[in-house]
């Protein structure tokens, strides 16, 4: 109604109204934020060593950094803890989901709360804690040690991912499948569960990028053997800049980018009939 | 029966939280109490046994206040910032992207998935005193080694910021103001209103959610950050991450560190129990 009035009288169109120098912004905004990554992949093919001059195009950096056996391991390490991390993150993570939207009374709110505090907690404080606990059980600092870090940080994303998924299902399905003689657990199984496999998958694949790309807390409980890849990366930044770094960067972008893009198209994935949920269930809350 | 089930899942996560989470905020006030061992061991001083302040003294009367200082400043200058462009930015994808929409603000996400140390290391291949832009600086005849120094200071290390956490404003302002009713900005311009009306009483008041969401998850993490200030700035731009991750990981006095987390919590607990409530209010309101 309001649309059609709107619609017939005249009316100037500027500021707010007119989104053209906001996309414009838009624009400069994507630009900003893609330029210097741009530059890292470019430069990764340079076959000279300075950044001022693009000498030519090469893929030494990229057999140095295939032939320098520390990266290499520390490339595995970090495939090792994100894939560990990704399963038991997503396990304990959609039980929380379940617990807290279906559990009732004081237990559940609580719960609530214990979930959402890592998600707001800077990094910088739980691995200090984190670093001072395995110090107190006289647990060596390992790869392990990273791995049961990960997760800590990583079963809040998947229990908010998936209880937004869940909020929106029609509880009425699993009834009508106890009806027909399904057990709760079994409804749970053959009903709700197919239902959240995409918020799962998405959960699942964000959780491996954030282990695979995290650096704080893997810096503060990582030990003496093998690092993981941005620790490696840290080390060799507080050397220097050199382009192998350019090369490993870019590998680095590569595989997440990759992962990215399986991922979002499940968390945005929807049916028609089902209210909008915007992408950003991770975070807003 | 129905109750117990979906309790019990509760337990297991709710255990690796309290072991893995809750367990060590506690022994990191045990530490800040705390003193060594000849050994370098951390020696922990629990509640009511004798709690001894001198690491508080230490920290409240020296040179760590002005981390803590600019710790506050850089955050709420690279908050403001990703508000001020984060805000209309989302807001033209949401109401004009169409069905765009969805793969415009993917777009904006998408560099967020760029390893964290990669994004602030391509600053450096970018601006740093030997880098692309000073080189292009160097060509056109600009004199100086480098021409222009933009790494080492305050606003490199502000931008940096604003570079890593930029997402995390726009994807809750999108969502919100995705979720308004247009009709909304449209009655309020039926009234007569200016856009600049409409937009105070209309649409800000109905996304502020959005706004609230998006500050308080790019502040809190911006303002413990330590490698932006410690890679774009200089010994004078020093975070209190920076002197955090020095005690800990360079060899420091462990039960300072502590004292010093603990003040940094203090510093931002306002900040989270603010979030917490506006997110357990949403939750009780069946909202996500």
């Amino acid at each position: 109604m309001s649309a059609s009035t709107g619609a017939a009288r005249p009316r100037r169109r500027k500021g707010f109204d007119r989104p053209r120098f906001l996309w414009a912004l838009y624009v400069a905004v994507c630009l900003y934020l893609f330029v210097p990554i741009l530059v890292v992949i470019v430069y990764s093919f340079n076959s000279g060593k300075s950044l001022q001059v693009f000498a030519g195009f090469s893929t030494r950096w990229y057999r140095a950094f295939w032939n320098d056996p520390q990266i290499k391991n520390s490339l595995v390490a970090s495939f090792e803890v994100a894939a560990a991390t990704m399963v038991v993150a997503t396990i304990l993570g959609t039980l929380l989901a379940f617990g807290l939207a279906r559990a009732r009374g004081r237990m559940g709110g609580s719960a609530n709360i214990l979930m959402l505090l890592p998600l707001i907690t800077p990094e910088i404080v739980t691995a200090v804690g984190l670093l001072l606990l395995f110090g107190r059980v006289h647990t060596t600092l390992s790869l392990q040690t990273i791995t049961l870090g990960h997760i800590t940080f990583s079963i809040s994303y998947v229990t908010v991912i998936v209880r937004a998924r869940l909020a929106l299902l029609n509880r009425e399905v699993e009834e009508a499948a106890m009806d027909l003689g399904a057990t709760e657990l079994g409804a749970l199984r053959l009903v709700t569960l197919p239902a959240l496999y995409p918020a799962i998958a998405a959960s699942a694949l964000l959780v491996f990028v954030l282990s695979f790309d995290d650096f704080v807390t893997s810096v503060f409980v990582s030990g003496a053997g093998t690092s993981p890849l941005p620790v490696r990366i840290y080390s060799l930044l507080r050397v220097g800049v050199s382009p192998e770094i350019n090369a490993v960067g870019t590998t680095m972008i590569a595989i997440t980018l990759l992962i990215a893009l399986a991922t979002l198209p499940l968390l945005l994935w929807r049916r028609r009939s089902e209210p909008s949920a915007a992408p950003d269930a991770a975070i807003t809350e | 029966m129905r109750r117990g089930l979906w309790s019990s899942f509760l337990v297991p996560p709710g255990l690796w939280l309290v072991a893995l989470y809750l367990v060590p905020l506690g022994l990191i006030v045990a530490a800040s109490f705390g003193t060594v061992d000849f050994l370098g061991r951390v020696i922990y001083s629990w509640p009511f046994a004798g709690w001894d302040l001198s690491n508080y003294h230490t920290v409240l009367s020296s040179a760590y206040l002005p981390a803590f200082f600019r710790s506050l400043a850089y955050a709420t200058l690279a908050t403001l910032l990703c508000l001020l462009v984060g805000y209309p930015v989302a807001y033209v994808i949401a109401r004009y992207g169409g069905r765009l929409r969805h793969l415009l603000v993917v777009l904006l996400i998408l560099p967020w998935f760029v390893d964290y140390l990669i994004r602030i290391y391509a600053w450096i291949v970018l601006l740093g005193d030997n880098g692309v832009v000073n080189g292009w600086l160097g060509d056109l005849g600009m004199k100086g080694d480098p021409p222009v120094q933009f790494l080492g200071t305050w606003w490199a290390v502000v931008g940096g910021l604003f570079y890593s956490y930029f997402p995390f404003m726009v994807l809750p302002i999108y969502a919100a103001v995705d979720r308004m009713d247009s009709a909304l900005v449209e009655a309020g311009k039926d009234l007569y209103g200016t856009p600049w009306q409409t937009f105070r009483h209309v649409t800000f008041p109905a996304t502020f959610q959005g706004v609230v969401a998006g500050v308080v998850l790019v502040f809190l993490p911006a303002s413990g950050d330590f490698a932006n200030a410690e890679f774009l700035g200089s010994p004078s731009t020093t975070m209190i991450g920076n002197v955090i991750n020095g005690t800990f990981n360079q060899g420091g006095y462990v039960p300072l560190g502590g004292t010093l987390t603990v003040c940094f919590m203090i510093g931002i607990a306002a900040f989270m129990v603010f979030y917490l409530r506006s997110a357990a209010r949403a939750s009780r309101e069946g909202g996500l």
